[in-house]
């Protein structure tokens, strides 16, 4: 098994446009954008990503970290599909921690911090190296689009891009936005604000917003968020902090790496710290000249601003972290300190809080508003309903996180290549996958803040484990084009052996007094002559694998390696076991697609005015989408699903496409 | 429906949707009292799904053998706990696929009384897999295994948008009385704690500072779980769930209401006098009609009070009114113009102003007595001719006249309202709630076995304990749950 293979810093340069047309073009070089452009060109497809500036491809905006709870879920899913952040989180990852170690192996959550400039290096060099991929250093002046194509539902088709230098249109299949903070971007720093999605970069064309509002005629709503000061590190007094060490061992977040490239001794700490009533002081002193807050777009309640927190929960002391920026930086990010004041006031607020009493800042903290598209409008494949080959990722959805992005980004790309390629568009189940949950509370639900993950999302948590991503998404990945041979293989792999392993702890069965001679000191509760199992043993808490292999070594110790992952197995079997029936309930109805050219309003189905126009706003994809809208009744399901049963086949004379079971 | 082979309500959703937090699967074996409420003979159990077997072999003493397929044979049917013998009844069963639903199904047909009933619904309930069918459950299943054709699955979605409505009136009854608070309640309870559990989980060492969240959860659980347990012991206090048909008596003030609810019960139940607004809160009284339970309820005038008491009356009589099943809307003739049109303009207004249009209502025209003969006839016949009105009936509580007449017509009402098994048997929906509490405390002692181990099968705990009584009072989305964490917490790093 490999560990990371890392060829050095590649030179970037603007690539010379050996052709005028593509497969799919990406817009944007975040994490959403090098996600979708790595992933459609692993599809197979001629893909271009044009960014503003090839050097920011890969920065990390804000914080300094990747993963955590419910993230990390998403960053092992996005790496079992073979995406890119993952393996560069353990490229360039500094100090890593699973969080949630106490509270169960489904909810573990896999966080590192990261060297921001590591991780740029990796995300260039990986795109720069991947086959069918060009990059382009460009601004987009606006979406081409023509007419449909008649034999597709939708009002519109996009063609391609051109630049804002007035150069010849690209043309493209599909093409993928993921234009971040960036589309009607505004930066806010105490009362000024000026035009931008991220501070020292130009912001992006007025034009791409006119296509999208005017032309297109999508909803677009407003959110906001914000970021930290850095700090000078060696202003800062890390003595009357407290000192928060990395776990001894860190965990990759790539299945394809058994450790990662920052060896354990080197990691670096982080630290914590605490507001004090001086902060709270000033934040409300401030508040007049603190323009982002008193606006009203709709920012994140899980990362609120310092300026949030103290006056939603007045009186209070709340966490600082001071986490590193990189092996070499000299700077650190107060992690919790998210604020738009005037600089000056900035300074005076941070220097409220003991460890930072002298400490200076390196580049003031300023807030962001940014459109985003309503993402009802688009359909689980993240296409544009409306729009033919048109596809949106990342923050112009309204999510926020880094791994939210990258999770859409991988899913946008697999589909605009699938499209490009004339492939049947791809489907993930919220029962399979946390990206399946994302895609489907966005293109069902909507947002009303930025959408961040949490595992409280999903219905199946004790299915959807870190541990399993592999198990659930690799083999599907590869089916689709987006997982390499040499990944697949693996995951194979890993199967079999996992497959075998079970057996064999299910084919070691004896009497639970027979169990307790061989295992002196486990407490069975159970009686005397049942029957029990290897795997029921491992159920138990204080039964490990190491210790059934170390009873019976000919049969279990070929499966070492995977030792965690059999306890795991064995711990949450009889859950999932229970949850199957259900799980597949809600896959039938999200196999049974809607047609996406009804008209809702002339349907001569039984209907109340108010389902119509439920359902015409939100234009559900299947009708397991149509059952989660807000306010649609079970008679409405009942009827829908009559007529698109009879009415359809009866058009088609064809068999019904979905069997009866479905339902 | 066509073959009167639906099953009995309940509030939940047809398409239970998946945002319901881990639900119960569909997999699950559901049974249900499948023959019409009201006093009968013989009453037809029906359980389908995987597990029927089971249940078939752990009630019915029959060795290992199953019985020969399609075959009615005569047993003893026992409690699968207690072995205490319930009833001796008809057992048939129908092999999958050839039955209703097309899933293993088995019948028992038993003796109507509703002790009986509830005995065996209950017993039932605690077989491991079974539960209370939801509404329209058998037909959907028949749907799923295509023993359905197309003009039957046409009146499905009418035949589920008749038992929402159906469902939604009980809810409403149950839910604003003693047991839906308590129900409410505890609803409330397990929304927050298991928004405690996740915030607990979602928001890990570095994010969330407050100290205890799970000390809190601890608590909560067990005493929810006590409660419950203690409620489920304690069948008959709280209980109070009004059994048979719903019938309310409105109308102005003196017209006659309260002498009616006299006259209907055949003693003084509520004081007559000439004074309008004599009455000011609701007096009930059971009968029987025909045969079938009926609760009445004489309700105060409606009209605007100064008197606070008085006007405590008319919500509660308006209250009622919406939650009836049927309303007698008592009108004094002896106001009502002579000519006949301007009669029926003025009795159409009178009810659009007290019912929604959809409520079932008889219009009972009183004090006839005072009219002279030639009025009566021409409203009589002239009322009938107008559409859009309901049925009118002319009596006069003094002398007793026409109330033959009207009892015929109230008795076909009610009738109709039983033989429709949507009305709600309340032995049903007692067990039906009893099922789910079940699945609720069992689901919190799963909250309690994983406490220290994993969390995350923990919260699964109460997430199903909530499941569980979201079937009762309402799902509850994963939204929902974020918005407690979002106000209860001072979250973010």
């Amino acid at each position: 098994k490999s560990t990371i293979l890392f060829s050095g810093w590649l030179t970037v340069s603007t690539c010379n446009l050996s052709r005028q047309r593509y497969d799919v073009i990406v817009v944007g070089g975040g994490h959403a954008g090098t996600e979708a452009a790595a992933a459609a060109a692993r599809v197979g497809a001629e893909t271009l990503l044009v960014t503003q500036k090839i050097q920011t491809i890969g920065a990390l905006s804000c914080n300094p970290s990747l993963g955590g709870v419910g993230k990390g879920h998403l960053v092992r899913e996005v790496d079992a599909l073979d995406g890119l952040c993952g393996r560069a989180g353990d490229w360039a990852g500094i100090n890593f921690s699973v969080l949630n170690r106490s509270k169960g192996p489904a909810v573990w959550g896999l966080r590192a911090q990261l060297d921001r400039q590591r991780y740029r290096e990796f995300i260039q060099a990986e795109l720069l190296s991947t086959p069918r991929l060009k990059v382009l250093e460009g601004s987009v002046e606006e979406l081409l689009v023509s007419d449909p194509n008649p034999a597709e539902p939708g009002r519109h088709r996009v063609t391609g891009i051109r630049l804002a230098n007035g150069s010849q249109p690209i043309s493209a299949s599909s093409v993928v936005l993921t234009t971040g903070t960036f589309l009607s971007g505004s930066l806010f720093v105490g009362r000024t604000s000026s035009p931008g999605g991220r501070i020292g970069d130009a912001p992006s064309s007025s034009g791409l917003t006119q296509t999208l509002r005017d032309q297109l005629g999508l909803r677009v709503g407003r959110l906001r968020t914000g970021t930290p000061p850095r700090l000078l590190k060696d202003s800062v007094d890390l003595s009357l902090a407290k000192l928060h060490p990395p776990d001894r061992q860190p965990t990759p977040f790539s299945f394809m790496n058994t450790q990662t490239r920052c060896k354990p001794e080197e990691q670096l700490p982080c630290y914590l710290t605490y507001t004090t009533p001086g902060v709270e002081r000033v934040v409300r002193e401030s508040l007049h000249l603190n323009c982002h807050i008193q606006q009203d777009a709709k920012g994140p309640r899980y990362c609120p601003s310092i300026e949030s927190r103290v006056l939603r929960f007045p009186g209070r002391s709340h966490q600082v972290w001071l986490e590193p920026e990189g092996l070499t930086s000299d700077l650190l990010y107060p992690q919790g300190l998210s604020m738009t004041m005037p600089p000056d006031v900035q300074l005076r607020l941070i220097r409220e809080i003991p460890p930072l009493h002298r400490a200076e800042i390196h580049t003031p903290g300023y807030g962001v508003q940014y459109d985003y598209v309503c993402p009802t409008q688009l359909s689980p494949a993240l296409q544009v309903k409306n729009t033919q080959g048109l596809f949106l990722a990342g923050q112009i959805n309204g999510t926020t996180g880094y791994e939210e992005a990258a999770a859409q980004g991988l899913w946008a790309g697999v589909n605009a290549a699938r499209r490009a390629l004339s492939q049947p568009p791809a489907a993930l189940s919220r029962t399979e996958s946390y990206i399946g949950v994302l895609v489907d509370d966005l293109v069902s639900r909507g947002v009303t803040e930025p959408y961040r993950m949490f595992t409280s999302r999903a219905e199946f948590r004790t299915s959807l484990r870190p541990d399993n991503a592999d198990l659930r998404l690799t083999m599907k990945g590869f089916e689709l084009g987006c997982v390499s041979a040499v990944r697949h293989h693996e995951a194979v792999r890993v199967r079999c052996s996992l497959q075998n392993a079970i057996a064999a702890l299910q084919a070691l069965t004896m009497s639970s007094t027979s169990w307790r001679k061989k295992l002196p000191g486990i407490s069975m509760s159970e009686n005397k002559n049942q029957t029990l199992s290897g795997m029921d043993l491992l159920e138990y808490k204080d039964v490990s694998f190491e210790m059934l292999a170390s009873v019976f070594p000919e049969c279990l110790s070929p499966y070492m390696e995977f030792s965690q992952r059999l306890k795991i197995e064995a711990v949450y079997k009889p859950h999932n076991d229970q949850n199957r029936s259900e799980i597949k309930r809600i896959q039938s109805e999200e196999n049974m697609s809607l047609p996406q050219d009804i008209d809702y309003f002339t349907l001569p189905v039984s209907l109340s005015q108010e389902v119509r126009e439920i359902l015409d706003r939100f234009r559900p994809t299947t009708l397991g989408a149509a059952t989660r809208l807000q306010g649609m009744t079970p008679a409405a399901i009942a009827n829908l699903f009559n007529y698109v049963h009879f009415t359809r086949s009866k058009l088609n004379h064809t068999t019904v496409s979905f069997s009866l079971e479905d339902l | 429906f066509t073959k009167g082979q639906c099953c009995l309500t309940t509030v939940s959703c047809l398409f239970s949707p998946a945002l319901v937090l881990a639900g119960l699967a569909d997999a699950d074996t559901i049974f249900a009292l499948s023959s019409g409420h009201g006093r009968c003979g013989v009453a037809v159990v029906r359980i389908s799904g995987s597990a029927a077997a089971t249940a078939l072999r752990c009630m019915v003493g029959l060795g290992n053998q199953l019985p020969p397929p399609r075959t009615a044979l005569l047993r003893s049917i026992t409690d699968p706990h207690s072995k205490e013998v319930l009833d001796r009844g008809l057992v048939l069963w129908f092999p999958a696929p050839h039955s209703f639903t097309g899933e293993d199904s088995v019948e028992f047909h038993i003796h109507g009384g509703p002790a009986v009933i509830t005995a065996v619904l209950q017993a039932l309930g605690s077989v491991p897999g079974m539960r209370p069918a939801d509404a329209g459950e058998f037909t959907r299943r028949a749907f799923h295994a295509g023993k359905l054709d197309l003009t039957e699955v046409e009146g499905l979605g009418d035949l589920i948008h008749a038992e929402t409505e159906a469902q939604r009136r009980q809810a409403l009854r149950q839910m604003s009385g003693e047991l839906g608070r308590l129900y409410q309640n505890w609803s409330h309870r397990l929304k927050r704690t298991l928004a405690h559990v996740e915030a607990f989980i979602d928001f890990s060492e570095d994010e969330l500072i407050e100290e205890g969240v799970l000390d809190q959860v601890d608590i909560s659980v067990c005493d929810l779980q006590a409660e419950i347990e203690q409620h489920l012991k304690d069948e008959r206090r709280g209980e109070r769930l009004r059994s048979g048909v719903h019938v309310v008596i409105t109308g102005a003030t003196n017209a006659g209401k309260s002498s009616l609810l006299n006259t209907l019960c055949q003693r003084p139940a509520a004081i007559v006098s000439p004074i309008a607004g004599t009455t000011r809160d609701v007096v009930e009284s059971a009968l029987d009609i025909g045969g079938f339970p009926v609760l009445l309820s004489d309700t105060a005038g409606l009209r605007d009070s100064p008197d606070l008491v008085e006007q405590e009356g008319v919500r509660r009589a308006r209250e009622r009114v919406q939650q009836a099943d049927l309303t007698l809307l008592v009108v004094d003739s002896t106001i009502l113009p002579s000519e006949e049109q301007e009669a029926a303009a003025l009795l159409l207004e009178h009810l659009r102003s007290v019912l929604s249009s959809q409520d079932q209502c008889l219009l009972v025209l009183n004090k006839t007595d005072l009219l002279p003969e030639a009025q009566r006839e021409k409203l009589n016949l002239g009322l009938r001719r107008v559409s859009g009105l309901p049925p009118v009936c002319l009596i006069s509580c003094q002398t007793n006249e026409g109330l033959k007449d009207f009892l015929t017509v109230l008795q076909s009402s009610v009738k109709t309202m039983c033989g429709d098994p949507l009305s709600g048997a309340p032995t049903l929906t007692q067990a039906r709630h009893r099922a789910h509490l079940q699945h609720c405390v069992a689901a919190l002692a799963q909250y309690r076995r994983y406490r220290n181990s994993d969390l995350a099968l923990a919260a699964e705990g109460v997430r199903l304990a909530l499941t569980s009584l979201g079937r009762i009072t309402g799902r509850v989305g994963a939204e929902e749950i974020l918005d407690i964490i979002f106000k209860d917490f001072c979250i973010g790093k």
